[in-house]
C-alpha cells in the first residue's frame, strides 16, 4: 500500500513543481535575510506565505510530515509578522532551523519526484520540536499552543454587511487544487484589504471543495484598505484566474434593492468593475501579465533536433547536385525566403532554451554558507553576471562543476580565519564567481584568494599516484595545475566530508568537455587560485565555412575568419629557424598551420600558391590555416564526437565536433583556439 | 525438458545464447547476438585525426554519428581492402554505440553451455578479447567479450 492515494498521482507532478519553485524562493529571501543580518517585514510575509502553501498543498496530497513542519515554520513567521523586533532574540536559531526545514523539504519533494507513489517519509518531528519551542519562546511561554491557530480565525465567518464588494472568481479549467489556488489568493489580498472573508470559508481545510469551486467559482467579500483597483490588479496578476467580476455592494444595494445577494451571477456595474480575462491572452495589453507554461524538456530538447534536421534538410535542398547549372530565378527566391524562416524557427527555438545563470549561482550561496559554518572558516560568496543567458543544456551540467569547484575553493584554498589574519588577509574569504559573454562564448571564472596551489605539492602527489609522464622538473607551473583534473588526484591529505574523494576536478573537466567547453587553471601560491571555464553559447547551430583538406571536410566556424586569400609567390613565406612557416600580412606575423600536416591527412595540397591560407582571429591568437579549398558557407548541427573518443582529447587538439552534411557525408569542426594553442 | 522451458522465457536470454559469427581471414569468430543492433555495408568512413590506428573514423548512420572500429587492426592482423563481402556490424555496448568492421558475415549459431569452454590462458592479442570457445560440429568459433574488446576505449568515459 503506498503512502499517497494513486488518486493524487496526476497531482503530485504539479506538486513537486509547485514546491520546488517555493522552496527555491524560500532559500533566496534566507540568504538575502542573513546576509543583510535583519529581516524584512515583506519577506517575513513570504516566508510565511511559502510555508502557509506548502502546508496546505501537502495536506490536501496527504504528506503529514511536510505539511506538519511547514505548519511549525509557519506558526513562528506567523508570530513574527505581527511583531518583527521580537526575532532579534532567536536569530541565528531561527534561521539555522528554517534552513533545516528548507533541506529536508527539498529532500523529501526529490524523492517524491523519484519514488513517485511509492514515497516513504521521513519524520521531521525533531525539527517540528525545535520549532514549536522557538515559537513558544517568542510568543511568550505557553502561549504556543494558542499561536497556532489564531491566525486562521483571520478569515472569520463571513459577515457580508461589512464587506462593500463582492467578488466572484473563477479559475482556469483544470488547474486543480482549486480550493488552494482559492485559498492563496486571499492569502495575496490579505494584505490590501481591511475585511476579508470568503464563501465557502477557509478552502485550504477542505480539498473536496475543489470541484465546487471550479464549477461554481469562488466568492470573495472584501473591504480594500485602499481602493478596489488595487485588490483587481493582485486579482489579474494572480496566477490560474480565468475571469472575475466585481460586485460593489453598497451601489448595489442602493440601486436595485429587490436583487437578492448571494446568488453567483449578480448583475454587475457593467463599466469598470466588471472585467473579464481569459486565459492568458487578453485583449487589454496595458494588464496583460506574462502568460508562462511549463514545458517538459525532453519535448524541448526534440524540438531543437527537429529543428536542427530541418537545417540540414534545407541545405540538403539548396545544395542538391540535381539543381547544377540550372537557372532557377523563382526558386532562389523561395528558397531565400525558405531559409529566412527556418533562421527565425531557430532563433526562436534557441532563446525558449535561454536560462540565466542566476538560480545556479544562488545554490552555490547556499553551498559556500553551508561549508563555512561546518568547516569554521569565514567565506562570502560574490556573484557577477547571474543575469547572463545560457542554453538549458549547459546550464544544467553546470551544476555539479560549479558545486565541485567552490567546494574545493571552500575545503582547500580558502584559510581558517586565524592563518588567514596571519598572512595578512582579511579575515573574511572571498570566492568570485563571475560570468560574462564574451564574443559567442561564455567565460565562467571562479576565484577565491585562499592559499593558491602548490605545484611541487601537487607534483609530488601525483608521482605518489602514478600519474606522471615526464620527470618532475619538465613540468612547468600550468601542467602541475592541470594535474589536479586528472583522475584520481585529489590534492587534500585527509578525505572530508565535502571533497577530497579523488573524485572532483576530473568530473569537471568531463562535464565542462561534454558540453563542449574548455577550463584552465592558474595560481598565485598565497593569493588564490581562478579556475576559468569557456563553453560555447549554444551547442547545437554554427555557421561556418567548408573546407577541404585531401579527402577530409572541416568545418570553421564563420565567427572567427577574418579574411582568406591566396598566395602567389612562395616567398611571401617565412621560415622560422625551427622550421615552422609564418607570414606578414599588414605588418603583422601570422604562423601557419597546415591542417594536413598537422592532422597527418594524405594527399592534401603541399605548394604553398596551390591551396588558399584562412587567416583566424580569436580574442587572444591569431594564425593562418593552410587548406586545399573553401567549398562554402553552410549552417551547420553541432554534433559532438561518440563518447568513444573521449579519451583522445580531440577538443584540445582543435576538434570541437562533428557535423553531418547535406549530402550525408561528415565534416569535422575544428576549434580555433585550440588548434593555435597546440602551436 | 528444461530446454523447453527456456526457449520461451525471456527474449534477452534467448538472444544471449545465439551467435553471429563472422570471419577474419580463414578463422571464425562470434559476437553475442545481444549486443548487435544490425549489419550495414561498408559506407564512407571519414577520418578521424589523431587517434588509434584500429579506429578507423566515423560513419553517419541514418543521424547518428558511430565510431568504427577494423576488428583486424584492433586484432593485430595486417591490414586489408575491403571489398563487397566486408561489412559493419553495429553494436550496443554498455549503451555506446559502435560499428567494428569485419570481412565476412557468415551466420547465426544457437550455443549451449556444454560447447563452451573457457579460453586458454596465452598473452596473445587475441585471447586477450575472448570470452570462450565455442566448439561446433565441424568448427570452432572465437567468442568476442564484447566488454573486454573495447575496454581500453570505454573506461575511461566511465571512470
Amino acid at each position: 500500500m503506498s503512502y499517497i492515494d494513486p488518486a493524487m498521482r496526476d497531482m503530485l507532478d504539479t506538486f513537486v513543481h509547485e514546491t520546488e519553485t517555493m522552496l527555491e524562493q524560500l532559500d533566496e529571501i534566507l540568504l538575502e535575510s542573513e546576509r543583510a543580518g535583519s529581516i524584512s517585514e515583506e519577506n517575513i510575509g513570504g516566508i510565511f506565505r511559502i510555508t502557509h502553501t506548502i502546508k496546505g498543498s501537502a495536506a490536501m496530497m496527504g504528506i503529514e510530515g511536510i505539511s506538519n513542519l511547514s505548519h511549525a515554520v509557519e506558526d513562528v513567521f506567523y508570530i513574527l509578522r505581527d511583531d518583527p523586533s521580537k526575532l532579534d532574540l532567536v536569530f541565528d536559531t531561527i534561521f539555522d532551523l528554517v534552513f533545516q526545514t528548507s533541506d529536508f523539504l527539498k529532500r523529501e519533494v526529490e524523492k517524491l519526484q523519484e519514488q513517485g507513489l511509492d514515497y516513504v517519509p521521513d519524520d521531521p518531528s525533531g525539527l517540528i520540536q525545535k520549532l514549536r519551542q522557538q515559537a513558544a519562546i517568542l510568543s511568550g511561554e505557553g502561549a504556543a499552543g494558542g499561536a497556532e491557530h489564531s491566525h486562521e480565525e483571520n478569515a472569520q465567518s463571513g459577515n457580508e454587511n461589512l464587506a462593500r464588494y463582492k467578488i466572484h472568481v473563477f479559475f482556469s479549467d483544470d488547474v486543480q487544487m482549486e480550493n488552494l489556488r482559492a485559498f492563496m489568493l486571499l492569502t495575496q489580498l490579505k494584505g490590501c484589504c481591511d475585511y476579508l472573508s470568503s464563501d465557502p470559508e477557509n478552502p485550504e481545510n477542505d480539498p473536496s471543495l475543489s470541484e465546487e469551486i471550479a464549477k461554481n467559482g469562488f466568492i470573495i467579500y472584501c473591504n480594500p484598505s485602499s481602493s478596489i483597483d488595487e485588490v483587481k490588479q493582485t486579482i489579474e496578476n494572480s496566477l490560474n484566474v480565468k475571469s472575475y467580476e466585481v460586485v460593489d455592494l453598497q451601489e448595489h444595494d442602493e440601486a436595485e434593492k429587490e436583487s437578492e445577494q448571494g446568488e453567483g451571477n449578480v448583475n454587475a456595474d457593467s463599466g469598470s468593475a466588471s472585467q473579464q480575462t481569459s486565459g492568458g491572452q487578453k485583449s487589454s495589453s496595458k494588464n496583460s501579465k506574462h502568460s508562462l507554461i511549463s514545458v517538459n524538456q525532453a519535448k524541448l530538447d526534440q524540438l531543437m533536433d527537429l529543428v536542427g534536421e530541418i537545417v540540414t534538410a534545407e541545405s540538403m535542398v539548396g545544395s542538391n547536385p540535381d539543381l547544377r547549372g540550372l537557372k532557377l530565378d523563382n526558386f532562389t527566391k523561395s528558397f531565400r525566403e525558405l531559409r529566412k524562416l527556418t533562421n527565425e524557427l531557430q532563433d526562436i527555438v534557441m532563446s525558449i532554451r535561454m536560462v540565466p545563470l542566476q538560480t545556479t549561482f544562488h545554490k552555490m550561496e547556499r553551498l559556500v554558507r553551508d561549508m563555512s559554518k561546518k568547516l569554521g572558516k569565514k567565506a562570502e560568496l560574490i556573484t557577477v553576471g547571474g543575469d547572463t543567458e545560457v542554453d538549458k543544456t549547459i546550464n544544467d551540467a553546470m551544476v555539479d562543476p560549479f558545486m565541485h569547484m567552490i567546494r574545493n575553493s571552500m575545503d582547500h584554498g580558502i584559510e581558517s580565519p586565524e592563518e588567514r589574519l596571519a598572512a595578512g588577509k582579511p579575515e573574511v574569504g572571498r570566492i568570485t564567481l563571475s560570468a560574462k559573454n564574451v564574443g559567442g562564448e561564455i567565460v565562467i571564472e571562479i576565484s577565491d584568494d585562499g592559499r593558491g596551489l602548490d605545484s611541487e605539492k601537487l607534483l609530488a602527489k601525483a608521482e605518489r599516484n602514478g600519474l606522471l609522464t615526464k620527470p618532475m622538473s619538465a613540468y612547468t607551473d600550468k601542467e602541475a595545475f592541470a594535474l589536479i583534473m586528472a583522475p584520481g588526484f585529489s590534492t587534500s591529505e585527509e578525505v572530508t566530508e565535502y571533497s577530497g574523494r579523488g573524485v572532483g576536478m576530473d568530473v569537471v573537466r568531463k562535464n565542462v568537455e561534454q558540453i563542449g567547453g574548455t577550463i584552465s587553471i592558474s595560481s598565485v601560491k598565497g593569493q588564490g587560485t581562478t579556475f576559468t571555464i569557456k563553453i560555447p553559447l549554444t551547442l547545437a547551430i554554427v555557421d561556418g565555412m567548408n573546407i577541404s583538406v585531401g579527402k577530409t571536410i572541416f568545418t570553421l566556424p564563420i565567427a572567427s575568419i577574418s579574411q582568406s586569400f591566396k598566395v602567389n609567390d612562395p616567398k611571401q613565406i617565412i621560415r622560422n629557424t625551427n622550421g615552422t612557416e609564418m607570414i606578414l600580412i599588414r605588418g603583422e606575423c601570422y604562423p601557419i598551420i597546415r591542417l594536413n600536416r598537422y592532422f597527418g591527412i594524405p594527399g592534401g595540397a603541399e605548394d604553398i600558391t596551390e591551396g588558399i591560407l584562412i587567416q583566424v582571429n580569436n580574442n587572444d591568437s591569431k594564425a593562418c590555416i593552410f587548406a586545399d579549398e573553401l567549398i562554402g558557407e553552410f549552417q551547420v548541427v553541432v554534433k559532438p564526437f561518440p563518447i568513444f573518443f573521449s579519451k583522445y582529447d580531440l577538443k584540445r587538439r582543435g576538434l570541437s565536433g562533428c557535423s553531418i552534411l547535406g549530402d550525408g557525408t561528415i565534416s569535422l569542426i575544428l576549434d580555433s583556439n585550440n588548434l593555435i594553442c597546440e602551436l | 525438458m528444461n530446454d523447453t522451458i527456456n526457449a520461451g522465457t525471456s527474449y534477452s536470454s534467448d538472444l544471449k545464447d545465439r551467435y553471429l559469427l563472422f570471419d577474419i581471414d580463414d578463422t571464425k569468430y562470434g559476437v553475442s547476438l545481444e549486443y548487435v543492433l544490425e549489419i550495414i555495408n561498408v559506407q564512407t568512413i571519414t577520418t578521424v585525426p589523431g587517434v588509434a590506428h584500429y579506429i578507423k573514423g566515423i560513419i553517419n548512420l541514418r543521424g547518428k554519428i558511430i565510431p568504427i572500429i577494423d576488428v583486424r587492426l584492433k586484432l593485430g592482423l595486417p591490414e586489408r581492402e575491403y571489398d563487397d563481402k566486408t561489412c559493419i556490424i553495429v553494436l550496443n555496448v554498455n549503451e555506446v554505440q559502435v560499428g567494428v568492421v569485419v570481412d565476412r558475415v557468415s551466420e547465426v549459431v544457437n550455443a549451449e553451455n556444454s560447447q563452451l569452454s573457457v579460453p586458454a590462458e596465452v598473452g596473445e592479442a587475441t585471447s586477450r578479447y575472448l570470452s570462450s570457445i565455442l566448439e561446433l560440429e565441424d568448427k570452432i568459433v572465437l567468442i568476442i567479450d564484447c566488454e573486454k574488446f573495447f575496454k581500453s576505449e570505454l573506461d575511461y568515459s566511465q571512470f
